[in-house]
């Protein structure tokens, strides 16, 4: 009973002492079928160290497994895949645009693959190929509709790119689903504001700054658009809100304290 | 930059011009879109396929917690 107890008690430790499951042995004499079992369990094992490296934020070492794991060319669903997590590490390294290419690959060989279009237009975004993100982001949007990331993805990409348009159709359609999510109200503002909407980018920012009261770039912006309504008091606040918040990047509190002490000024 | 914006706002406040094209500058300068969503995670070699691969579930998730958007 004791025994029990304690080996109940250490269900982790236990678990750690346990081995794999046994490779079942290969029933054939064939040299092309023993060397296709032999590439495969290589193609798994990799697939396992690369995992771990990527999880210990090792990018290198991730990406010298992948990189096998492709240069050996397995199959679906294990091609794509390996494209996928070489991504990760190469986005992790910096190495964008070798990222890209490897998810455009994936891609192309499981057209279906949403996550590699979530991540492509995230690093496309990254190193400011917009068009590949805009054509990237149509394609995710047409495959999952309701998909929140392909929404807001794609919002983020219209409103860099200046299509205001698509940008406040996506955020919309985002906020009917999620209407407490603080970014995608500062953002639907921004494309209001650009597309001279001022009176609704207010009620935007405004909603932002009520879900998120610490959201001082939403903050900035809800100063912004009233300044330009004409209202200056509630402006000033604003601003002065951005400028006494210790938090806030020290660029935009730098910004606000002028705002703040040029309307105080007049 | 900081000091291009700061120089542009100043100016055109205090010139009693907050008209759209100070704001336009403000916006410009200060007001970007938020940032790309973090990428995410890795795979197994199982593939997307299947109730088990949460980046893919999160990829078509319609709810911004599910979708592993930034939490503000």
């Amino acid at each position: 009973m004791p025994a029990l107890i304690l080996f109940a008690a250490c269900g982790s430790f236990a678990r750690a002492q346990m081995y794999p499951h046994a490779t079942p042995a290969p029933r054939t004499t064939s040299v092309p079928e023993l060397r296709a079992l032999a590439t495969g369990r290589e193609v798994v094992e990799r697939f396992h160290l690369g995992l771990a490296a990527e999880q210990r934020a090792d990018w290198p070492s991730a990406a010298a497994e992948f990189e096998r794991i492709i240069s050996l060319n397995p199959g679906e669903p294990q091609n794509s895949t390996a494209r996928y997590d070489l991504s990760i590490a190469y986005a992790n390294m910096h190495r964008l645009d070798d990222a890209a290419r490897e998810l455009q690959s994936a891609i192309s060989r499981d057209p279906g693959f949403l996550a590699a279009m979530a991540n492509l237009i995230a690093v496309d975004l990254s190193r400011g190929d917009l068009r590949d993100a805009r054509a990237v982001a149509d394609r995710f949007v047409a495959a999952a509709p309701d998909s929140a990331r392909a929404l807001y993805e794609r919002g983020l990409v219209a409103l860099r790119s200046g299509d205001t348009v698509t940008a406040r159709n996506d955020f919309g359609r985002f906020l009917q689903a999620n209407p407490k999510y603080a970014y995608a109200h500062y953002n639907l503002g921004l494309a209001q504001t650009k597309s001279n909407d001022y009176a609704s980018a207010e009620r935007e920012f405004q909603l932002a700054v009520d879900l998120a009261p610490a959201y001082s770039r939403a903050r900035f912006a809800l100063g912004a658009v009233l300044l330009h309504e004409g209202k200056r008091a509630e402006a000033r606040a604003a601003f002065a809100a951005v400028a006494g918040d210790a938090g806030t990047d020290p660029a935009l509190r730098n910004l606000a304290v002028a705002m703040r002490d040029a309307i105080k000024s007049r | 930059m900081l000091a291009a914006v700061l120089a542009v706002c100043t100016l055109a406040f205090e010139r009693g011009y907050a008209g759209a094209q100070s704001l336009e500058a403000m916006l410009d300068g200060a007001l970007v879109p938020s940032a790309a969503p973090a990428l995410l995670g890795p795979i197994t070699e199982a593939g997307r396929t299947g109730w088990a691969c949460k980046p893919e579930q999160a990829a078509g998730a319609d709810s911004w917690q599910n979708a592993e958007l930034p939490r503000p």
